[in-house]
């Protein structure tokens, strides 16, 4: 079975720095894959290469096949691959319900003529996104707020609504750049394949069945939880050579 | 639906008072002040879509307004066109204008937009005096002739000068019908939603550049009808179209109304329409009250005064609420 999301010897420079060095990975639909590394080990820069936000310098990658590489980021989009923001993205003067809903219209193929001029078909489409929304919003329970504009929210609050609005057009593959604990299942669990960035290494290892490790922009693990945590390549990275090599002593 | 069916109501009651004007007052300059209204507010609106929806700070707007003014002018003296398609030749030149600009400038910011913009509007002004096989120069193109309309093989002669004020109004009414259907639609939705946050909606799906594209387009086609409207009701059109002026009332206008909001932007350029006119008493100390009015604004009203208007109705949703936790 070939994989949702191939990516081949992604890489990034900034000026005279490699912030992501040939990076390899495959992600599995339906999986949750947890990306992990110290600051500045190149989490996000890999999150923003994939979704188009940044050029990347090298490699390329595909989902379901399709080759997304150096497409710009709204047709990256709508090929099914989205993306949450480090800092949180919300149009503050927008419903939570217009900012579920703007997020799905460019998906359904309703041109700007029928938009204008109120169609049949517009109207269904717009139905079933407000329909849609408001489930989402059940989820997050911000349903409360559907007709209030977003810049009320708190900042929890705005985070599950970015997550939401992540969700409206039903993607194949999610790059979450750090989530929201509590609704990460019920995501999965609609099918939506996710990576996620974390800081929170424990979250990481608690939530997902595989971890990839990053270190200096290279790939230094790849596998299970169980297997990363006794990593001594991932145990130098978080601990420095020392305090691995003294943990070894210690086990051993 | 009862909020949209009174504001039905109340466009109606005032769309009938507007064209029962004449009929009521023989006043001239009453006539002369609606022009005017007509004039600035679908300027005003386009800005606003380009500005306020799409948040593309625009200075372009007095040239499609004044290369519509142009060609709609050089077409009728030189070619005999009637008025109704000079007019609308000219908007689509300004909107054809409008494309090539936006689409080599927004390539690479909404920076390089702003100054690509005052460069243009600035150059138009330049052309317009230096070309003078073409427009004659500072002196422009004085006299131009009473035009006529024709429609379904009839022709209507614009000699009386109500005239002008319905045919200004009825294609102000039509373009603020056409500039609503956009912006209440989910295309302008998508518009503000660029403007709040543009890496958000690329992020979902949309594509920033088509949209400002179509903004830029459909200001720039209504600003260069009405300019060849309007030059005939000057009666002259020489490089003065593209004056400063007008982007300063336009702007005026939007940031007052409300930038991003319709009836706002509406509501000012109704009010302030009458402003040129009761400043012309004094045209150095204008510049210096436009700046201060803009300043106060900026300080007072952020959003203009929809803006002030929205933000008050979102309080109600800052009360504190029981939140199980």
């Amino acid at each position: 079975m070939t994989p949702l999301l191939e990516v081949r010897g992604l890489t990034k420079r900034y000026l005279g720095l490699t912030a992501v060095d040939r990076v390899d990975f495959d992600v599995e639909a339906g999986a949750v894959v947890g990306l992990i590394g110290p600051n500045g080990s190149g989490k996000s820069t890999i999150v923003d290469c994939l979704s188009g936000f940044e050029p990347a310098d090298g490699g390329h990658w595909r989902l379901d096949g399709r080759a997304l590489t150096d497409l710009p980021a709204h047709r990256i989009a709508r090929a099914g691959l989205t993306r949450t923001f480090q800092t949180v993205r919300a149009y503050d003067e927008l419903t939570l319900l217009d900012n579920l809903c703007v997020a799905a219209q460019e998906e359904d193929g309703v041109g700007w003529l029928a938009a204008m001029l109120r169609t049949g078909r517009l109207r269904s489409v717009e139905a079933a996104a407000t329909a849609r929304a408001r489930e989402l919003l059940d989820i997050v329970d911000l349903a409360e707020y559907a007709q209030a504009p977003a810049a009320v929210l708190s900042y929890g609050q705005r985070k599950l609504l970015a997550i939401a609005a992540a969700m409206m057009a039903r993607p194949r593959l999610i790059l979450l750049d750090e989530p929201v604990a509590g609704v990460i299942q019920q995501l999965n669990a609609e099918g939506t394949t996710l990576v996620i960035v974390e800081h929170n290494v424990d979250f990481i290892m608690s939530l997902c069945r595989r971890v990839i490790v990053l270190e200096e922009g290279q790939k230094i693990a790849d596998g299970p939880p169980g297997l990363i945590r006794s990593d001594p390549r991932v145990l130098a990275a978080y601990l420095g050579q020392r305090g691995a090599a003294e943990l070894g002593q210690g086990r051993a | 639906m009862r909020a949209g069916a009174t504001r039905a109501f109340l466009v109606l009651l005032v769309l009938a008072v507007l064209f029962a004007l004449p009929r009521l007052t023989g006043n001239e300059y009453v006539l002369a002040l609606g022009v005017s209204f007509a004039m600035f507010s679908v300027l005003a609106s386009g800005l606003n879509l380009v500005y306020g929806y799409t948040g593309l700070l625009s200075f372009a707007q007095v040239g499609f307004f004044g290369i519509g003014g142009y060609t709609a002018a050089l077409l009728v003296t030189e070619r005999g066109w009637n008025l109704g398609w000079a007019a609308t030749a000219g908007g689509a030149l300004a909107a054809l204008v409008g494309l090539v600009i936006g689409y080599s400038s927004l390539r690479l910011s909404r920076h390089a937009f702003a100054i690509v913009s005052l460069s243009f509007a600035l150059l138009c002004m330049i052309v317009a005096r230096d070309w003078v096989s073409l427009t004659r120069g500072a002196m422009g193109i004085p006299g131009l002739p009473v035009p006529t309309l024709g429609f379904m093989g009839r022709e209507w002669r614009l000699s009386r000068p109500a005239d002008f004020y319905y045919l200004l109004l009825g294609f102000a009414a039509a373009a603020h019908a056409l500039m609503y259907l956009v912006v209440s639609s989910r295309l302008g939705r998508a518009m503000r939603a660029i403007r709040l946050n543009e890496p958000l909606a690329q992020s979902q799906g949309i594509d920033p550049l088509r949209y400002k594209l179509l903004a830029l387009a459909l200001s720039a086609l209504l600003a260069g009808m009405v300019g060849g409207l309007f030059v005939f009701y000057l009666t002259i059109v020489d490089p003065s179209i593209f004056d400063f002026y007008y982007t300063e009332t336009m702007l005026i206008m939007v940031i007052l109304g409300g930038p991003g909001s319709f009836w706002g932007v509406l509501a000012s350029s109704a009010v302030l329409a009458a402003l040129p006119d009761l400043l012309r008493f004094t045209t150095d100390l204008r510049m210096v009250l436009y700046g201060a009015v803009l300043i106060a604004a900026m300080l007072l009203f952020p959003g203009g005064v929809a803006g002030w208007l929205a933000r008050r109705r979102w309080q109600r949703w800052r009360s504190p609420r029981v939140s199980p936790s």
